[in-house]
């Protein structure tokens, strides 16, 4: 499930740490940019590469926004829906997103392309509203600069680490 | 040793000792959902803060130190509010199905609230919605609804079978306590989180819905028969239109021996004691069928038979296989009777490998030990051994099947299962007389001229001795069947139609004679055994 | 009076990217060479005390205090965290300072690991700050480069490791042991103290968790000297403070400031004031669980102890500015749905208080509200503060308090009318 090439930067990643389950947030992060999402399965396997209990596992992952116990679309976007960005006008972007790709925040593109979800403050506050596409920052965002995005997004011209 | 005064009372602890174990010592319970003193200490549920003079905030009693000259109030107006707000808080998630809950009657949420709590809630939100009667494993099922995150059975199973199935997934109000997807809760020691849950989220399945707590007319304290471990145990047995019914075991705290736990096999194996099959009334065999015959006849043809082996080919042509499964003072009385009245050395207990060992070992650095039967110590101690010139289980069963032996008395133990190989069937064919006992039928029983049904260990009163040489008590939780009679009942009768006097058969009376020998448990009556047993060495 | 910039001064270079040779130009990494060859390290100890420095993550404790609490004698070995979990609403400028200023950082981490004898420190970075991290990653190999780092640091025998570990996505690894909970990969949840970090931190061991700002001033303390920085603001709020500013305000943005400055200045002169000829109605000045302030308080200083007087806190320096069109109830449902999402869930009232809390807010906001729902919520909040294991629980609770203590009417009005009276004005 997971290449011998990433295996080989978890053994190194690991030894960082004076203990090594201190890499099991940044594996997580790997193993999800790698499977898509994390799977029983790859719950599992990062589990017994740690030797911890899958359920110790599971129980850190589904503490963390950031890690999808579910599969997600291709690209992830996050809208910021706390203070500032909503007195700057969140909830009318994330009401044009949803209409534009005609799915609600938390759900994703039938096509599997475009996952939507929520997030609290990104730190953007000073050029909100903002958004993350695949952990790049857009700020002072627009539904007209939305849909320039949407669009480059579609044809694969937005760069992004996806991490 | 710092001082301190708890709602007015002083109390000198330890220091290190925690406010919540230093008000235990003063009969004050602190209340707590979170906090158990066999798990590790993670201060969550936030239900035991007490008010601590300067100061300036509660603090929580399972995670703070006792000081020399703190004053502690666990009742205070400021205590209180905390705590009626911690239980509404609690309430507005928590089903209220107490009266279809099997911790209803029993449930630490029910009693504090009813103690401490608000009269109502003010909420009027919707109760989040989640998974309900999920079976977790082979025993446990699981109400997400009623649970109220305490994390006690995800510490239990990190913690002490170290097993782990258990996590909380997700955050804040969404998190749930759940299993690995494809895992189930199934560890040798997974039903402690049914005692464990505070509340009705982890129930048993073999008792859900069996009984109410009231409805559980006696909770007989008694020890577990099924290791050497002895495990000290809660018996509640319930009436019912058919009779006595024992459904459910709890462990009982014990620091030395089993602390707050036990193992699944113990806590669930009890059914056997209402199975129809058990063998409920002496039987007797002598060239024709088995039939069914009153204990004082069946007594009579036995002690007749004794007498004709004896008077034929002296008392070393009986002998008398005892068990592990039978408690001290029958062990005694066996011992008397065949080594004293009949004369005879040929006795012994010993039919497992683990038995000619000096002393087993631990299964799993837990709990369980790897000799599966409750009284090997106190055989030993009591000394069911052969004696001088006498021989061994095996050397009994050599010496029938070449015509040495003539009569063997076995208790509690099926030899053909217990000696696989070699002629037993043979060797137990050739005897005049072979008087077996047993709570069911066996190859053995099969085999035997005379069949006494046998008690279970809830059915008596006695004593079993640990591994480590603890003597502890075993009570009666259930009333044997009309018909049966206790093994010390049959030996004295026996013994008086043998014309001889057996002594007196009820514990202290048993205990008295024992207490008056050299051995491992001179000078020890039967008032000494305390709740928690007694260690010799320590007496 | 224009105010020298410290921690920003890298604004006024032009084209600045913030690469090694950029910050060493403008007088990057003296300190360090300084620190290593004229301090011993309890000589920083003391200098960072005398400066006055204070916590800019939030709490605003002394900096030199924290580090003294290192035990001297204990056998093992120390680690100093960075705290880069920036996650307090209206707070963006430790993102700023790491994207654009990044060996700023690393030179004062040096430095205090230095101070305090750690040999492996860790930067925790939110999950979210995916570029951030890789901006520090690259600075760190620069600064190993140069030997900054690694074994023998400009060959004074010292040795320093320094990671970059990124969170996932969760407020709770903001507050300090919540993130050394997080770093050794477990479940972000505060723990319980005593035992503070210092005396049993990261791995059990003592350690020092400092945030971006706070350990970016440390090059200039050691450079500048402790009474240079103490003459900075306020005596009890010594330095420089990056002030985040965003909401109804011409100019959003950081403005490195001293803490002398009083918020109507902050607003007015150096954020441009309220837009659309609109008046301020509130005004959140320390990151979102900081309580409110309104127009009559425009006139109190920035610093820790006159926000403190004033009813409120300096915390992340995070300020949310609002004008006059904005619904109080709905900044107490967006707020409290902030604090029932992040909510880690460990402690009873503060799980199920943030919950709550929430739902009643939002039911008054979409008019469903009792008349006993604001005393309710009163004493909900009572009932949350200062009785958990951290303070998110406290944090959630202030804000409401303060909105309801200024704002009581806004909230009875929605329950009498049974309707937001600011519904379809704004984007709000």
């Amino acid at each position: 499930m997971i290449s011998d090439e990433t295996k080989k930067r978890f053994d190194a990643l690991v030894k960082r740490y004076p203990e090594k389950r201190s890499g099991l947030i940044p594996i997580l992060h790997e193993v999800q940019a790698e499977v898509g999402y994390l799977s029983p399965e790859a719950i599992a396997w990062v589990a017994a590469y740690l030797t911890l209990s899958p359920a110790d596992v599971m129980s850190v992952a589904s503490f963390y926004d950031m890690l999808h116990l579910e599969p997600v679309g291709k690209h992830m976007i996050y809208v910021c829906q706390n203070l500032t960005c909503s007195l700057l006008g969140a909830e009318p972007l994330i009401r044009h997103l949803e209409d534009r790709l005609g799915i609600r925040m938390g759900e994703t593109t039938p096509d599997g392309l475009i996952s939507l979800k929520r997030m609290e403050c990104l730190a953007s506050c000073g050029t909100a509203p903002a958004i993350q596409i695949d952990g790049i920052f857009y700020e002072r965002v627009t539904p007209q600069k939305l849909d320039e995005l949407l669009e480059k997004l579609r044809n694969g011209r937005l760069r992004g680490s996806r991490a | 040793m710092p001082t301190l005064k708890i709602d007015g009372v002083e109390v000198t602890v330890p220091a290190q000792t925690t406010i919540i174990e230093a008000a235990e010592r003063l009969g004050i319970e602190i209340p707590r959902y979170c906090y158990h003193p066999g798990l590790s200490v993670v201060g969550q549920c936030r239900m035991c803060q007490v008010e601590v003079e300067r100061m300036p905030k509660l603090a929580i009693a399972c995670n703070t130190p006792v000081a020399d000259g703190m004053v502690v109030s666990t009742r205070s107006p400021k205590v209180e509010k905390a705590r009626r707000a911690v239980l509404e808080f609690y309430l507005l998630n928590h089903p209220l199905d107490c009266p279809i809950c099997d911790k209803g009657g029993e449930c630490p949420l029910q009693d504090y609230t009813l103690a401490y709590g608000p009269g109502e809630s003010r909420s009027v939100e919707e109760k989040i919605q989640r998974v309900k009667h999920k079976v977790l494993g082979p025993h446990i099922v699981f109400d997400a609804e009623r649970c109220i995150l305490c994390t006690r059975c995800v510490r239990f199973c990190h913690e002490i079978p170290k097993t782990g199935e258990l996590g909380v997934f997700s955050r804040g109000d969404q998190s749930e306590i759940n299993l690995f997807p494809g895992k189930v809760l199934d560890n040798a020691y997974s039903g402690n989180v049914i005692d464990l849950c505070p509340v009705g989220a982890l129930t048993s399945r073999q008792y859900r819905f069996q009984s109410r707590p009231w409805d559980l007319v006696r909770h007989t304290e008694s020890v577990c028969p099924l290791c050497s471990n002895g495990c000290n145990v809660v018996l509640d047995v319930r009436h019912r239109q058919r009779g006595e019914e024992l459904l459910r075991i709890r462990p009982r705290e014990n620091p030395a021996v089993n602390r707050w736990w036990m193992c699944d096999e113990g806590r669930f194996t009890f059914t056997y004691l209402h199975d129809p099959a058990r063998l409920r009334v002496p039987t007797w065999r002598e060239d024709g069928p088995r039939g069914e015959m009153a204990y004082d006849d069946l007594l009579l043809r036995v002690a007749r038979a004794i007498r004709r082996v004896v008077e034929a080919h002296g008392p070393e042509a009986v002998g008398c296989i005892a068990s592990s499964w039978q408690a001290n003072e029958e062990l005694f009385l066996v011992r008397r009777f065949f080594r004293e009245i009949l004369g005879t050395p040929h006795l012994d207990f010993r039919v497992r490998p683990v038995q000619f060992q000096p002393s087993d070992a631990s299964e799993d650095g837990i709990l369980r030990r790897t000799d599966k039967t409750a009284n090997s110590r106190g055989a030993r101690d009591l000394d069911l051994r052969p004696g001088p010139g006498g021989l061994d289980a095996a050397g009994m069963i050599t010496a029938a099947a070449e015509g040495r032996l003539k009569a063997l008395f076995v208790f509690e133990e099926d030899l053909v299962r217990a000696f696989p190989d070699g002629p037993l069937r043979e060797a137990l064919g050739r005897l005049d007389l072979l008087v077996a006992s047993s709570l069911f039928p066996t190859e053995t029983t099969a085999l035997a001229h005379a069949v006494l049904p046998a008690l279970g260990f809830a059915e008596k009163e006695g004593s079993f001795t640990n591994f480590q040489g603890r003597i502890q008590k075993i009570r009666r939780a259930l009333t044997p069947h009309v018909a049966s009679r206790s093994l010390p009942e049959a030996l004295r009768e026996l013994a008086l139609n043998l014309g001889r006097d057996l002594g007196g058969i009820e514990p202290e009376q048993v205990w008295a004679a024992i207490g008056e020998r050299p051995g491992p448990y001179q000078g020890i009556a039967w008032k000494d055994i305390g709740d928690l047993g007694l260690l010799p060495e320590e007496s | 009076m224009a105010f020298e910039k410290i921690l920003t001064r890298y604004q006024d270079v032009p084209n600045y990217t913030g690469t090694i040779d950029e910050y060493i130009a403008q007088g990057g990494y003296q300190a360090l060479p300084k620190a290593l060859r004229e301090f011993q390290p309890a000589d920083l100890v003391e200098t960072v005390k005398r400066s006055g420095l204070r916590g800019r993550g939030g709490a605003g404790f002394p900096c030199g205090v924290k580090w003294g609490f290192i035990p001297k004698d204990s056998p093992r070995p120390k680690y100093l965290v960075c705290n880069c979990d920036e996650s307090e609403p209206g707070t963006f400028k430790d993102r700023m300072l790491i994207e654009e200023e990044p060996h700023q950082l690393i030179e004062g981490i040096v430095i205090s690991s230095y101070a305090i004898g750690c040999h492996l420190a860790f930067i925790y970075c939110r999950g979210e700050f995916v570029s951030g991290a890789q901006v520090l990653e690259r600075a760190l190999r620069e600064a190993y480069g140069r030997g900054f780092l690694g074994r023998n640091i400009l060959g004074s025998g010292f040795e320093l490791d320094v990671h970059v570990h990124r969170g996932a996505g969760a407020y709770i690894c903001g507050e300090e042991t919540g993130l050394l909970e997080s770093l050794e990969g477990k479940r972000g949840q505060p723990r319980m103290k005593p035992p503070f970090p210092a005396i049993s931190g990261l791995y059990r061991s003592p350690t020092v968790v400092n945030n971006v700002e706070t350990l970016s001033n440390i090059p200039h303390i050691v450079l500048r000297g402790a009474e240079w920085y103490a003459s900075i603001g306020p005596p009890k709020s010594a330095g420089p403070r990056l002030f985040s500013v965003s909401g109804h305000v011409e100019r959003p943005g950081n403005y490195e400031l001293p803490m002398s400055i009083t918020l109507r200045e902050l607003i007015f002169d150096h954020a441009g004031g309220i837009p659309n000829g609109r008046r301020l109605k509130a005004v959140i000045p320390g990151g979102s669980s900081a309580p409110v302030l309104t127009e009559q308080h425009l006139d109190v200083g920035m610093d820790f102890e006159s926000l403190a007087a004033a009813g409120s806190m300096g915390g992340s320096g995070g300020v949310i500015v609002m004008d006059d069109t904005v619904c109080m109830v709905r900044v107490g449902e967006i707020v409290s749905r902030f604090y029932h999402h992040e909510s880690c869930g460990q402690c009873t009232q503060c799980r199920e208080g943030t919950a709550w809390l929430h739902k009643v807010l939002r039911r008054i906001e979409h008019g469903q509200g009792r008349k006993e729902d604001l005393d309710v919520l009163l004493d909900m909040c009572d009932n949350m503060k200062g009785k958990t294991i951290c303070v998110l629980s406290d944090a959630a609770a202030m804000p409401i308090e303060s909105y309801l203590a200024h704002f009581r009417e806004e909230f009875e009005i929605h329950i009498r009318e049974r309707t937001c009276p600011f519904e379809g004005r704004g984007a709000f």
